[in-house]
């Protein structure tokens, strides 16, 4: 039995249901806009994990639930809470139920994809790169820095920059412009990541256990997600890569804990691979509608311990 | 340079940063305020590596390539740091200075109790549900730990009934060594074991004590009271931080 958790018109959630649908394998949705109507409790005694979920008038064991799929948005923005006061009713059944749901999800021995834990690298990218970096992956030159002086000496030595956030929040990317640079006093105020530009194919590589799928984007935006936004245009294209590029990448994300991740690498003219960081809760269906890769196959097989890849 | 981190009230580290300087360690206390009033960082990551400078409001200079190890009992970034900021960037600035604490303590070379990690900057905090599987796994007796979405906490069914603070005792796992607490044939093994199991290089291991003789694991911490330690943990700890 599988459990999956989110919004179900979530186009990932909602792709790897249809897979799950195909594949005839059973699965309870546990719709967040619907948490007034769940209940949930789980017990640990002596090591062991068991509890019940309460959803549309049955009661599921949790062990039977061999895999979760979780793409959970927070729970304190979900439509069906807004207008209300903190500490309502429907605010704290819903808060307690998601804080329930996910502890379990932290100690089941289902295949959870993915838990709270690992998907944290990502909240810090130079803490990420750290890590990224001792898998033979080349990480762009970074500095984090508070001292105007800094970033024009940086600047001077790898010529054309770009600024990002250190955290996972409002991650754009932005190159940095003539303006940029009049205001770079600012830096004293919060701290900001700099990086070398580098210059070459976008390649998004999903991997999902051993499995690996990955993504080539022409684009000239210098962050091809908001390529539209920017007035710019992305391509996207299956592509193959080297067996041992793609057995670094799978090598990775077990590394990091992640049993499904989305890893952003950048391939030089020169053949240097640059990789700029690991999403743990990709949002694969841009991918997958765009170039017809099985990526929601290959979740929904894993959860079901279909997949020919390891145990994560 | 031998870094000790922490809150400025944190009177554990201080006693434990004083404890290190007798026994010969040049140690450098630097409290999360002094950090949050760093006039300027610099941290680097690349093909040559990581290097960072911290410039303190004081003057003090933290230079990485200086630091020999580090005692780390930071908790969070000051909130007070980010007092001016709009209430619309207050959270994104706090995610930012948190992300970048992170990396820098991650960066800096030696030993260092603890690491940070995403979920703590002195080392993972585990939820109660967590533990009580990690502590059952390494081999510790362990309190039922039952949690629903109908009450806003979990429960720990604490053997004997009532938690007794009388019957309360910490064993401490500082790298292999285990210091103080229960001296019950197994426990020292769980608790290197759990230390072990949780990647918590200084890991406090609360056990309660049954009426009827034997230990059951409590909670377990990555920043412990370490003055219940006494001697040993200081100089399990300085044998710890010299280490190569």
């Amino acid at each position: 039995m599988i459990l999956l958790c989110g919004i179900p018109s979530e186009p990932p959630l909602a792709m790897v249901r249809a897979e799950l649908e195909r594949l005839e394998a059973p699965y309870v949705v546990l719709s967040q806009r619907r948490a007034a109507e769940a209940r949930m409790s789980f017990e640990v005694r002596a090591g062991r994990v068991t509890g019940v979920l309460e959803l549309d008038g049955s009661t599921w064991p949790l062990e039977f639930f061999d895999g979760v799929y979780t793409r959970l948005m927070d729970d304190r923005l979900l439509p069906e809470l807004k207008g209300l006061p903190d500490g309502s009713a429907a605010a704290t059944h819903s808060r307690q139920l998601h804080e329930t749901l996910t502890r379990w999800c932290e100690i089941s021995p289902a295949r959870v994809v993915n838990r709270a834990e690992p998907m944290g690298s990502n909240m810090s990218k130079p803490f990420q790169a750290q890590l990224i970096a001792r898998h033979g992956l080349i990480v762009p030159e970074t500095i984090v820095t508070s001292d105007p002086e800094a970033v024009r000496s940086f600047a001077a030595q790898h010529g054309d920059l770009v600024y990002k956030s250190i955290s996972g929040v409002r991650s754009i990317v932005r190159q940095l412009e003539a303006a940029d640079l009049a205001r770079l006093e600012d830096v004293r105020w919060c701290p900001v990541q700099f990086q070398e530009l580098v210059r070459g194919q976008d390649v998004r590589v999903h991997t999902i256990g051993a499995e690996v799928f990955a993504t080539a984007i022409v684009s000239d935006a210098v962050d091809y997600r908001y390529a539209h936004r920017e007035g710019g245009d992305a391509k996207l294209e299956e592509t193959d890569l080297d067996p041992a590029l793609s057995q670094r990448c799978v090598d990775l994300a077990a590394s990091l804990g992640l049993a499904f991740a989305g890893i952003d690498l950048r391939v030089t003219p020169d053949g240097r691979v640059y990789c700029f960081e690991v999403n743990p809760s990709p949002a694969f269906s841009y991918y997958e509608s765009h170039t017809g890769q099985p990526i929601a196959n290959a979740v929904a097989r894993h959860l079901c311990g279909m997949a020919a890849s390891g145990s994560l | 340079m031998l870094l000790v981190l922490c809150e400025s009230d944190d009177q554990a580290a201080l006693w434990a940063g004083e404890g290190l300087l007798d026994r010969g360690l040049p140690v450098e206390l630097v409290t999360a305020d002094d950090l949050a009033q760093a006039v300027r960082w610099k941290h680097r990551l690349g093909s040559a590596g990581t290097a960072s400078e911290v410039v303190l409001g004081d003057g003090r200079v933290l230079d990485s390539t200086g630091v020999t190890g580090t005692l780390n009992r930071l908790v969070t970034t000051p909130p007070w740091q980010l007092a001016a900021a709009s209430e619309v960037d207050r959270e994104y600035a706090a995610q930012e200075v948190f992300s970048l604490w992170l990396s820098w303590l991650w960066s800096l070379p030696g030993p260092m109790l603890n690491r940070p990690t995403p979920q703590g900057l002195s080392g993972c905090w585990r939820h109660d549900s967590e533990w009580a599987v990690l502590a059952a796994q390494a081999g510790l007796r362990t309190p039922t730990y039952q949690m629903t979405s109908s009450e806003p906490n979990g429960r720990q069914l604490v053997p004997d009934g009532e938690l007794d603070e009388e019957r309360v005792a910490t064993s401490f796992v500082v790298g292999r060594r285990v210091v103080a607490g229960p001296q019950q044939a197994g426990i020292a093994e769980g608790c290197r074991r759990l230390a072990t199991a949780s990647r918590t290089a200084l890991l406090g291991v609360d056990l309660i004590e049954h009426q009827l003789g034997g230990w059951t694991f409590l909670q377990a911490s990555p920043t412990p009271e370490l003055r219940l330690g006494g001697d040993a943990i200081l100089d399990a700890l300085a044998a710890e931080l010299r280490a190569p």
